[in-house]
């Protein structure tokens, strides 16, 4: 088995990357695959645990993470593209209409 | 504290305040027919000044005690009741207030735009002065005390003149800020006062009871003062009311001046003395230096003005120093010479406004450069100009003099330095006053076209202001006869 | 009961007034005419008729309660009594003849309503003054003068110098009114009461210190209404009214109310030796000064502006010195003389085309009709002080009072009494050459002089020429009317030797003849005005407008200025401005934080979550410490 210290460190790491990549990427896409990382490790943190304390909650929760990842993703798309036709640009920054 | 009217258990002061209040709603509802409109804000003053004008002869020589009192019990969990509370002081000043009404609404007669909202709006106002005079629950008071402040937006900052929007911004905020530290204050008070007597209320009558130490009465006192201070209005604190009166329009700058006004001096007899009473004495000497100051500021801001709605702006607030100083005297004699010169005042300052807003309606202007000779051009207009400026800058035999002379004879038995200062501010009055009479009557004509002398509604506006300032100036004992008794109760610190 | 009819001598002009302003217009001419004549005449027949009630301890009567606060009790109450009745007389009969010149004078102005009224009203008030049983109501007449005085200087609006002229009367009035204000609430916080004669009575009681500030006070509001120094600079300016104005109002009555005031209130004044010896003082200096100042003036009205604040500075001087019957007695001859030295100088000017400078006249006594001349010079030698004239021996009376003073130093103002008396026949005499010796100078037309205009001179001038009557000393067999009449209100008896009288009388003959001779040989022919720093000078009233102005006035208006654009403007609204400036700029701060940008508000929950963590691990790391 692998140690469950691993396996939360490895998530956390993967945790920080894909929050450094949400954080530091300018393009909404990255944005969202950053997000999606997260969301990974978070996911591996359920596995292991699961794992860990032999109980299957954890893989059944990772399946239905992984059904709202899909639907979220989805959604998230849907607006990338409509984000795409309004400004023909993808980078995050460039809509601020709701400052001030 | 029990109800001694001559008149059976009839609520005339719930009357006095519900009248105005349906003929607003009544008002707002005729939106579309300001015919209507304007007929029935006019019978609903009228009717509200005959309940008054009824209650003053009933009334008339006064007594220690309240002369009406109504009592019901709001809202229990809190101890909120509706206690209406009616003694001398307060006859006249609900006088007062029904009189200058009915003014205010022929003065209005030629609005044009929303004329149903702005007839709600001063009847509203009405309500709300009226309730303030005889509130005697501080929720109450306070509640009135803000129905009185929204109108009174409204009318300066949609019917105004060109800065209004700012005048009105500003008006609002300056007297909030004061009325917000008047509520805290009063929470403050009804918590000290349940936490020591078990009883949980909000009447005046019963807060007069509370002990409390040094240190919370003094923030107590300056809690309730910043909103009386800012509503006197007293120097520093007097910009927003030159602004205010400046741009509002006719019938507000009536009501401000003649009314909204004293409610801050009547709020200081009527709460902030009797429940305070060491705070008080102690304060007295620095309110009676304010009042100097500002009788001698204004009056030489007065002098400099070229418009002639500013210059009267600053001589409300130049007077209203010298009545502040009579209060600050704490004598029976200067109390009642600065009650009567808060009517005398008020009907002279209010008539000197409506020919102002008279004179504009007819040169277009109100700047002394362009104004002149306006006394070959209308006589009757100019005469009657001429009457209420003598009467404000205190000639004897009119109504101010009385007044002023009986502040200066009881200020000066307590601190002459004070009087004799104040005599000093006489002058001044003559000064900007003349200056005022000179740049508008005398001199050679500069506006070319012919002027419309008074019309009849003009008349009706301005020949029982004329003959009340007579009456006063000669023989003020009817008004002063309610005053005796209420103001040695209060002087003494006692509840009528 | 009939007390109360006394009530109407001062109403029935105050109800001719009303009358006449509220409905003169609408009536005709004739009728508001002959109304306003009738208020005042009469009163004067009213004043005859109820003389005797002025007789012993005169008659009060109260008409109903002014004001009642307290311990303040005033009501409308006169007091009729033995120094009330003469001036009364003398106020509403003078006052009748000037109402019958003015008719004349005014006939060609539309605003008539106007102008009676506010005579009439002037009338009342001066009658308030004179008949006042409390200081309130004197203080009410005491306004009323000085309001329809500005009425009345500024009658012709117009033209803006003259509402500025009365504006000028008015504040520089009520300067003098602020004094005898704070007198009037010290007496009151003294003895308790308003009423004159209980202040009298009471004035033994009152500290000496008290005395002294309180009759100084009275003094200085006196010399406001009395036109004497310091309060003098309106009066020469208020010439810019219609002559008849300048007749009743500046010649006879209000300027003559200052002196009425401290007779009044003498029980108390003459208490102070201090007190006397500055209102014999101020006396002196001002009958000096005008005497200087009308040597040099050119306009025929100011000559006589000037002149009359001179002879009330005599009538100071002998309140000074003790003797209300002297002050009174040169009151009343005063009004006589000078009143028709006004209306004849209205004539001549009428004559001159409307000209005012005697510069420019000349040659009047053949010009216009005889009896101008002949009524002028009668007045003037009353001025002067001929002998056997009224003014003769009401001057001499004054100088004999101030000679035979216990105290020495009155020596002093009796000089001065004596160096002005030969200004004032020079200057007099001078008036005299300039008008109507020589040759006509001038180019105006002249106007028509009216009827009214001639015949109410007539009376006057025989009055002033004989009313040397009314207190003829015993030294030349008379038997001092006035003095007698007066009794104990009458002050200090002056009594001197025979031969001091005598010595007196041929000093003051001297010097009419030394003044008559100067001016004889100096204007007799004409020669055109020397121009002079002296005689500019002279002129501008040594200069007392321009000090007044670089004292008073400006610094007024600057301090006006610095109120309102240095503390209201920038102090007051700025605070308020600052503050909701720095509101505004601290909102614009924060604001910055909401970029709208989807990536700040993600640093954002980054952040937060980071502070949240460091939290709750410091809570684990200190809830493991213990």
């Amino acid at each position: 088995m692998v140690p469950f210290g691993h396996a939360l460190s490895f998530a956390a790491a993967l945790f920080v990357l894909g929050l450094t990549c949400v954080l530091l990427r300018r393009q909404v896409i990255m944005i969202l695959i950053g997000v999606e990382i997260m969301l990974n490790a978070a996911s591996l943190v359920f596995v292991s645990a699961s794992a860990y304390w032999q109980q299957a909650d954890g893989q059944v929760f990772v399946i239905l993470l992984m059904a709202i990842t899909a639907a979220e993703v989805a959604v998230a798309l849907a607006m990338v593209v409509y984000l795409w036709r309004r400004k023909r640009t993808l980078v995050a920054d460039e809509f601020n209409g709701m400052s001030g | 504290m029990n109800a001694l009217t001559s008149l059976p258990q009839f609520p005339w002061m719930s009357l006095l305040i519900m009248m105005p209040l349906g003929g607003a709603l009544l008002c707002l509802l005729h939106g579309k027919r300001p015919a209507d409109c304007r007929g029935l804000a006019l019978a609903t003053a009228l009717a509200t000044f005959g309940v008054a004008l009824y209650l003053f002869v009933c009334h008339g020589q006064g007594s220690e005690r309240w002369l009406l009192y109504e009592d019901v019990n709001w809202i229990p969990a809190y101890g909120i009741r509706y206690v209406l509370a009616m003694d001398g002081i307060a006859l006249l000043m609900i006088l007062l207030t029904a009189f200058m009404q009915v003014s205010a609404i022929l003065l209005a007669w030629r609005v044009e735009r929303h004329v149903g909202s702005f007839f709600a709006l001063l009847l509203l106002l009405e309500s709300g002065l009226m309730g303030i005079f005889l509130a005697y629950d501080l929720v109450l008071f306070y509640l009135f005390w803000e129905v009185a402040l929204i109108p009174m937006f409204f009318l300066i900052s949609v019917w105004g003149g060109e800065q209004r929007r700012r005048a009105a911004l500003k008006f609002f905020l300056y007297t909030l800020v004061g009325s917000l530290c008047m509520l805290v204050a009063i929470i403050a008070l009804y918590q000290i006062n349940g936490i020591q007597t078990g009883a949980y209320t909000f009447v005046i009558g019963e807060l007069l009871k509370t002990q409390l130490t040094a240190a919370q009465e003094g923030w107590l006192f300056a809690g309730f003062l910043a909103a009386f201070i800012v509503k006197s209005p007293l120097v520093p604190f007097h910009t927003w009311l030159t602004d205010a009166l400046t741009e509002a329009p006719a019938a507000g700058s009536l009501d401000l001046t003649g009314l909204l006004l004293k409610t801050g001096i009547y709020g200081m007899i009527r709460v902030a003395f009797p429940l305070f009473p060491n705070a008080t004495a102690g304060f007295l000497p620095i309110l009676g230096v304010l009042a100097l100051v500002g009788l001698f500021h204004a009056a030489w801001c007065a002098y400099h003005q070229d418009d002639i709605k500013r210059l009267l702006a600053y001589s409300s607030i130049s007077h209203l120093g010298l009545l502040v100083l009579g209060l600050a005297a704490w004598q029976l004699t200067a109390w009642e010479g600065s009650i009567l010169l808060m009517v005398a005042h008020g009907i002279t300052t209010g008539a000197l406004f409506v020919l102002v807003a008279l004179i504009r309606e007819r040169t277009g202007t109100r700047s002394m450069q362009e104004l002149g000779g306006l006394w070959g051009q209308a006589p009757c207009l100019a005469a009657l100009f001429l009457l209420f400026s003598l009467a404000s800058l205190g000639l004897p035999g009119l109504a101010n003099f009385a007044g002023e002379i009986l502040v200066l004879l009881g200020t000066f038995q307590e601190h002459p330095v004070w009087a004799v200062v104040a005599l000093l501010g006489v002058v001044f009055a003559a000064a900007y006053m003349l200056r005022l009479v000179q740049g508008v009557l005398w001199g050679p004509a500069k506006i070319e076209r012919t002027l419309r002398d008074l019309t009849t509604r003009e008349w009706l506006m301005l020949l029982p202001m004329a003959i009340l300032v007579v009456w006063l100036g000669l023989y003020p004992e009817p008004f002063l006869a309610p005053l005796h008794g209420s103001v040695a109760t209060l002087l003494a610190g006692g509840l009528p | 009961m009939s007390e109360t009819l006394l009530f109407l001598i001062p109403l029935l002009p105050l109800c001719c007034a009303v009358s006449n302003m509220l409905f003169g217009m609408r009536l005709p001419r004739l009728f508001a005419e002959i109304m306003a004549v009738t208020g005042v005449a009469g009163a004067f027949l009213l004043t005859i008729l109820f003389w005797d009630y002025a007789e012993g301890e005169g008659t009060r009567a109260v008409l109903f309660t002014w004001l009642s606060s307290g311990a303040v009790d005033v009501s409308f109450a006169m007091n009729f009594d033995r120094l009330a009745a003469p001036m009364t007389l003398m106020v509403t009969g003078v006052a009748t003849l000037i109402h019958l010149y003015a008719v004349g004078y005014m006939h060609e102005d539309g605003d008539y309503a106007r102008f009676f009224g506010l005579l009439n009203l002037f009338v009342f008030a001066m009658l308030a003054i004179i008949l006042a049983d409390n200081l309130l109501l004197l203080f009410l007449g005491w306004e009323g003068v000085g309001l329809c005085s500005y009425g009345l200087i500024g009658f012709w609006y117009h033209t803006l110098e003259n509402a500025r002229a009365g504006t000028k009367a008015f504040l520089v009035t009520r300067v003098g009114d602020v004094f005898l204000a704070i007198a009037l609430l010290w007496l009151f916080a003294v003895t308790g009461t308003l009423s004159i004669s209980e202040i009298n009575a009471q004035a033994v009681s009152i500290s000496p210190g008290v005395v002294i500030s309180l009759s100084l006070l009275l003094l200085l509001g006196a010399c406001g209404k009395s036109a004497q120094l310091p309060l003098m600079t309106w009066l020469a300016d208020a010439m810019a009214g219609p002559t008849p104005v300048s007749a009743l109002i500046h010649a006879a009555t209000m300027v003559t109310a200052g002196v009425y005031l401290l007779c009044r209130l003498f029980p108390l004044v003459s208490l102070s030796a201090v007190g006397m010896t500055v209102i014999t003082a101020i006396g002196a200096l001002t009958a000096l000064y005008a005497a200087t100042c009308a040597m040099a003036q050119r306009e025929i009205k100011r000559v006589l502006a000037y002149s009359t604040m001179s002879q009330v500075g005599y009538m100071f001087m002998a309140v000074g010195a003790g003797t209300v019957t002297g002050a009174m007695f040169h009151l009343l001859t005063h009004a006589f003389f000078k009143a028709v030295l006004f209306m004849a100088a209205g004539c001549v000017i009428h004559l001159a085309g409307d000209e005012n400078d005697i510069y420019k006249m000349g040659g009047m006594a053949r010009r216009g009709p005889v009896e101008l001349f002949w009524v002028f010079l009668a007045g003037a030698v009353c001025l002067a002080g001929l002998p056997l004239t009224g003014g003769f021996f009401s001057k001499d009376g004054i100088l004999l009072a101030l000679f035979t003073h216990p105290d020495p130093a009155y020596r002093v103002f009796w000089l001065v009494g004596v160096l002005t008396a030969l200004l004032t026949a020079f200057y007099t005499f001078r008036l005299v050459y300039l008008v109507f010796a020589g040759e006509w100078r001038g180019t105006g037309h002249p106007h028509a002089i009216p009827l009214q205009m001639r015949w109410p001179l007539w009376p006057l001038a025989l009055l002033g020429l004989a009313g040397g009557m009314l207190n003829l000393p015993d030294f030349v067999g008379g038997d001092e009317m006035l003095h007698h009449w007066y009794g104990d209100l009458a002050g200090r008896a002056v009594t001197a030797s025979h031969s001091t009288e005598w010595m007196l009388i041929g000093l003051a003959v001297a010097i009419v003849a030394l003044g008559w001779f100067a001016a004889h040989w100096r204007y007799r022919n004409y020669r055109p005005p020397v121009e002079n720093r002296v005689s500019r000078f002279l002129l501008n009233g040594w200069q007392a407008d321009s000090l007044v102005d670089r004292l008073f006035v400006r610094p007024f208006t600057a301090m006006a200025r610095f109120c309102f654009s240095g503390c209201d403007r920038s102090l007051f609204d700025g605070t308020l401005e600052g503050l909701a400036k720095m509101a505004t700029r601290y909102g614009a701060l924060l604001v910055q934080l909401a970029t709208g940008r989807a990536t700040t508000y993600l640093s954002a929950f980054a952040w937060g979550f980071l502070v949240l963590l460091g939290w709750f691990l410091l809570k684990l790391v200190n809830g493991g410490g213990h």
